[in-house]
């Protein structure tokens, strides 16, 4: 028997709840959280509707990262989840904001309320400060760690490239009084077991054919070698699985395949059972049925 | 003689950051933090810069897994001070 069998690959992965931090705009507060009742819904949208659903009466504005952000090839858009017009929108970003994210520590940032004044909120593992939103970006953040949201004339820009569409995230930045967020990811992971790992991501890497862009020249997402034309404006709705990943839709042929992300939660230590992961879907497209009821009372 | 890999194509970077994943695996590690590569964005334009002092780094892999061939790797016969 091998006796490293239910050890994690790599260390300090929670298996069982998901951290969360939440930032209360109007009283320029923050807490870290921690919530198991996430855990069934994976992360991405699944995290960040079931967040909706404990934090709807403030507005919530929530970035989500999935389990593989940061480990595969891929995985590599933040999850959106905001209301707009009554409706709940799941909007997703790429460039680095998700391995950002994932390097911060944590599964969800929700933004609540709103502010008096227009702010621009840095965001580190330490620390959540507040400042005007006519301070100097530059003086924020660190070099090749951190991802700059920023709502300017061009709507809301990630590092002065990647967007989202709709305008839906410029309306709730306005709506907040939020001008510029900076996220800065430190935390560093070891691998206790490299080799099962380094298989699964060099089998994930070579499958890049099976994603559906046209390799090209382009800023690319993290973790993505295809530097596609189309991660540039981001993506609204999708595949549920793949976007609890929070995979890019366009390899969705290999993320919706229930084999290939038990392997990859597996080697990471994530213990969902196949059958967690046949019913995620329906679990999430549920929640989100029901939250779209109750906002259209 | 000793190897080195160097940013000859930098104008070909495309930002994927897979030379830092790749570098800091072989580290057992994953993180952006401590990374002997960096890659640093603005908008459309990067910057990349390579530390390594580690000699069990094998820079072929750090070569072969950068989609558009930004490295190359040189061998230099000089090791060390030289007069």
């Amino acid at each position: 028997m091998d006796l490293l069998s239910n050890k994690p690959h790599i260390e300090s992965i929670s298996d069982t709840s998901l951290n969360v931090l939440v930032i209360d705009l109007a009283r320029r507060s923050f807490e870290r959280k921690t919530f198991s009742e996430l855990h069934p819904y994976v992360g991405g949208i699944g995290t960040g509707a079931k967040l909706f659903s404990i934090y709807k009466t403030y507005d919530p504005l929530i970035f989500s990262i999935g389990p593989l952000n940061g480990f595969f090839p891929y995985a590599s858009k933040t999850s959106i989840v905001l209301q707009h017009n009554n409706i709940l929108e799941d909007l997703y970003l790429g460039g680095a904001l998700s391995f950002k994210l994932q390097f911060l520590g944590v599964n969800s940032v929700v933004f609540l309320g709103q502010s008096v004044h227009p702010l621009a909120i840095e965001i580190t593992q330490e620390d959540v400060k507040f400042y005007p939103a006519s301070i100097d970006l530059n003086s924020l953040g660190l070099p090749g760690k951190s991802s700059y949201l920023n709502l300017g004339r061009q709507g809301v820009t990630l590092d002065n490239y990647f967007t989202a569409p709709e305008g839906y995230l410029e309306k709730k930045f306005s709506e907040k009084n939020l001008r510029s967020l900076v996220f800065t990811g430190n935390k560093v992971y070891t691998i206790t077991r490299p080799e099962k790992y380094y298989e699964l991501y060099k089998t994930l890497l070579d499958k890049a054919p099976e994603v559906t862009v046209t390799p090209s020249l382009n800023p690319s997402c993290s973790g993505c070698p295809l530097g596609c034309a189309d991660s540039r404006v981001g993506e609204i709705g999708g595949a549920l699985l793949t976007h609890t990943l929070v995979a890019c839709n366009f390899a969705r042929n290999i993320y919706s395949d229930i084999g290939t992300v038990f392997s990859c939660l597996d080697v990471l230590g994530y213990r969902y059972t196949h059958e967690e992961l046949e019913n995620v879907s329906y679990k999430i497209s549920t929640l989100i049925r029901e939250l779209n009821t109750s906002l259209q009372k | 003689m000793s190897k080195s890999l160097v940013v000859s194509f930098p104008e070909k970077c495309i930002g994927c950051e897979l030379c830092v994943m790749e570098v800091q695996r072989q580290l057992n590690k994953i993180g952006l933090n401590g990374s002997p590569i960096r890659v640093f964005r603005n908008g459309t334009k990067f910057t990349v810069k390579v530390d390594i002092t580690d000699s069990n780094i094998d820079l072929s892999k750090i070569r072969e897994v950068c989609p558009t061939q930004v490295f190359t790797i040189q061998e230099s016969v000089l090791d060390g001070l030289v007069e």
